[in-house]
């Protein structure tokens, strides 16, 4: 199945984004070098030696070329991103990849429950169109994408902390966030779903569109003539071209899986890439907020070539 | 008048003759008047537009300070609602109901304001790729494609921190949002522009001496207004929930301005103690993007009757 062109493209493709990579961490880099004030302003400094060794240990000293070349030739060969400004010696490059792993687990999880929880009801609501269960899912999925994900987490975290904790007695109930870095079984549902169900919404309103135009076709006629199962037709013949549409809109869906993981690593104290950039915001951590922004870059260049090879597998007319 | 002679009790004639001279936009406005749900979403929005405006000059209680004293009795922080204020009161003992109102203004000035500069740069940088193509269409057709792969959150995030140093003002947040915001317009613009341009009459004006800009403003942009408008009614609830995210991560409008957002945020840690905190902001915040959503499928529908739901 795998190609020596396909090869070839995945190749092509990693250099890009390792490419894009450097470039946006350039572009933040400069951005943020350009605020008045070192990163260190903010502290008070009675010696003024210990003052000038700590500006020496993180190159603020140097002119800013020559900390900008060093940050690149760093990253580039060292795949080092420094050290966190706020917790002195702490090295970023390993904080990095392990929140971006929480990051992932959660967000895989989210889109699986996305695309899974969007497919099946977009198929439920076509082949049972303008019926009860159709004008549901409908109305559902216009209050589901008008949902902010931080309104569903708050509703669902009153619903099980408060509403029902004596029923579930205290399970999905996340007082201070996920204890250890990857949570336990049954705090991941809770975030999962908030981050999921908006993007739901809206994979289940292009499964319908697109099923109620596939299923009105000739070969779905041809196939239920043959006298196939119902079920067969629908999940063999239909669902398998009534999916492309649906495909296109993976890369924007994946997107705002990372987007709306800001939002949701933040409300559920999880430990990922989402929360640390909005702390390294508020706390002034340069180095943590080039990291992160670079992280995410390659996240969604990867994500996006993903995406493009499911399309491979879905629709066997592209090749690469 | 041919019509006229023709015998009286042969009015159907009469009727589709009528019929016949309805402009697009009564058709429309017709249309989007039978549809329930963005009837009752435009009175909605009506109401709430209303409350923005009475907020500048009016609210039961200021939004920055305690009422302190209500009737005679003194009000604490977390007062429940219907107790002594219609909401109760947040943790600083501030009256919910008026910071909500103060709250509508914000978001709808952020959601207007957005759209009217998004409308600005992507209808103008949209006609422009669309109708003149070459250079001009690749470079602008270059930045939008470096912009789709961006999360829009993200940048404004970088944007908050590094132009407004982690306290940006209203016009800040309308600016960051339109800056990352503005592609989906010029994109949509731009297909119009592209389309519209080899049609009949534009190739009529363009024969009657009609000038570049006369051609692009006079005939292009009325005849792409239809999806224009309904990308941008899209567009606000984007930018209301895009605030909202901002705020409710503690970068958005600095305090003591009541954003939907941050007030959701205030509620969402106060959750334990006084759970209806969470409540009104955070409802509040879902029927406004519920009804701009509706309004926009209602306006759709309306204005492209052709197309597919």
């Amino acid at each position: 199945m795998v190609s020596r062109g396909a090869l070839v493209y995945i190749g092509q493709r990693t250099v890009l984004i390792l490419f894009t990579a450097v470039a946006v961490s350039s572009i933040v880099f400069l951005a943020i070098h350009r605020i008045p004030g070192d990163a260190l302003l903010n502290e008070r400094h009675p010696d003024p030696t210990a003052e000038a060794e700590l500006l020496h240990h993180y190159h603020l000293d140097l002119p800013l070329y020559r900390q900008y070349t060093l940050f690149v030739t760093n990253l580039v060969f060292h795949g080092d991103f420094g050290e966190s400004l706020v917790n002195r010696g702490e090295q970023l490059t390993p904080l990095l990849l392990r929140e971006a792993t929480v990051s992932l687990e959660i967000g895989l999880i989210a889109l699986i429950f996305t695309i899974g929880v969007g497919v099946l009801l977009g198929v439920f609501a076509a082949i049972r169109q303008n019926t009860w269960v159709d004008y549901t899912l409908t109305t559902t999925s216009v209050i589901g994408y008008s949902m902010p994900n931080f309104v569903i987490a708050t509703f669902l975290v009153l619903v099980f902390s408060k509403l029902m904790y004596t029923w579930t007695n205290g399970s999905f109930y996340v007082p201070e966030g996920w204890d250890g870095t990857y949570g336990l079984l049954s705090q991941i549902p809770v975030p999962a779903f908030a981050l999921g169900f908006p993007y739901a919404s809206i994979v289940a309103r292009l499964t319908r569109a697109s099923m109620l135009e596939v299923i009105r076709q000739d070969y779905i006629r041809t196939a239920e003539a043959k006298g196939l199962k119902e079920r067969v037709v629908i999940i063999r013949h239909a669902l398998r071209n009534a999916l492309i549409p649906v495909i296109t809109i993976l890369g924007p869906l994946t997107i705002g899986i990372i987007t709306g993981g800001v939002v949701i690593e933040n409300v559920f104290n999880i430990p990922g890439l989402g929360k640390e950039f909005v702390t390294s915001i508020i706390t002034r951590d340069y180095n943590i907020v080039i990291g992160v922004f670079t992280v995410y870059a390659v996240l969604i260049g990867m994500a996006n070539l993903g995406v493009d090879l499911v399309y491979t597998v879905l629709d066997p007319r592209i090749r690469y | 008048m041919a019509l006229a002679q023709i015998d009286p009790q042969a009015t159907y004639i009469d009727e589709t003759a009528v019929r016949e001279q309805t402009s697009l936009w009564q058709d429309a406005w017709r249309r989007l008047r039978r549809n329930r749900l963005a009837y009752v979403a435009s009175f909605y929005l009506a109401l709430l537009a209303v409350v923005a405006v009475v907020s500048l000059f009016w609210t039961p209680y200021p939004y920055y300070a305690s009422p302190v004293i209500v009737h005679g009795h003194p009000i604490t922080f977390y007062d429940p609602p219907l107790k002594h204020t219609i909401l109760g009161t947040d943790g600083f003992a501030r009256d919910i109901f008026s910071r909500l109102m103060v709250g509508a203004r914000i978001s709808l000035t952020v959601g207007l304001g957005t759209q009217v500069v998004v409308i600005a740069l992507g209808v103008v940088l949209g006609l422009l790729a669309g109708y003149i193509r070459g250079a001009v269409d690749s470079v602008i057709s270059t930045v939008i494609n470096i912009f789709y792969g961006i999360p829009n959150l993200l940048v404004a995030l970088v944007l908050v921190l590094v132009v407004a140093n982690g306290k940006p003002s209203i016009v800040f947040i309308i600016i960051a949002i339109a800056v990352t915001g503005w592609t989906d317009m010029a994109r949509l613009v731009r297909g119009q522009a592209l389309s519209l341009r080899e049609r009949e009459f534009v190739e009529a004006a363009i024969a009657s001496g009609a000038r570049r800009n006369k051609v692009i403003f006079g005939h292009i942009l009325p005849n792409s207004l239809g999806p224009l408008i309904v990308q941008a009614t899209f567009g606000i609830p984007q930018a209301i929930l895009f605030e909202a995210f901002l705020s409710f991560l503690g970068l958005g409008v600095p305090p003591p301005t009541p954003s939907w957002g941050s007030m959701a945020s205030d509620g969402f840690h106060a959750m334990q103690i006084a759970p209806f905190v969470v409540l009104a902001p955070t409802i509040a915040l879902s029927l406004t993007l519920m009804a701009f959503n509706f309004l926009g499928d209602g306006l759709r529908d309306a204005l492209d009757p052709r197309q597919k739901r």
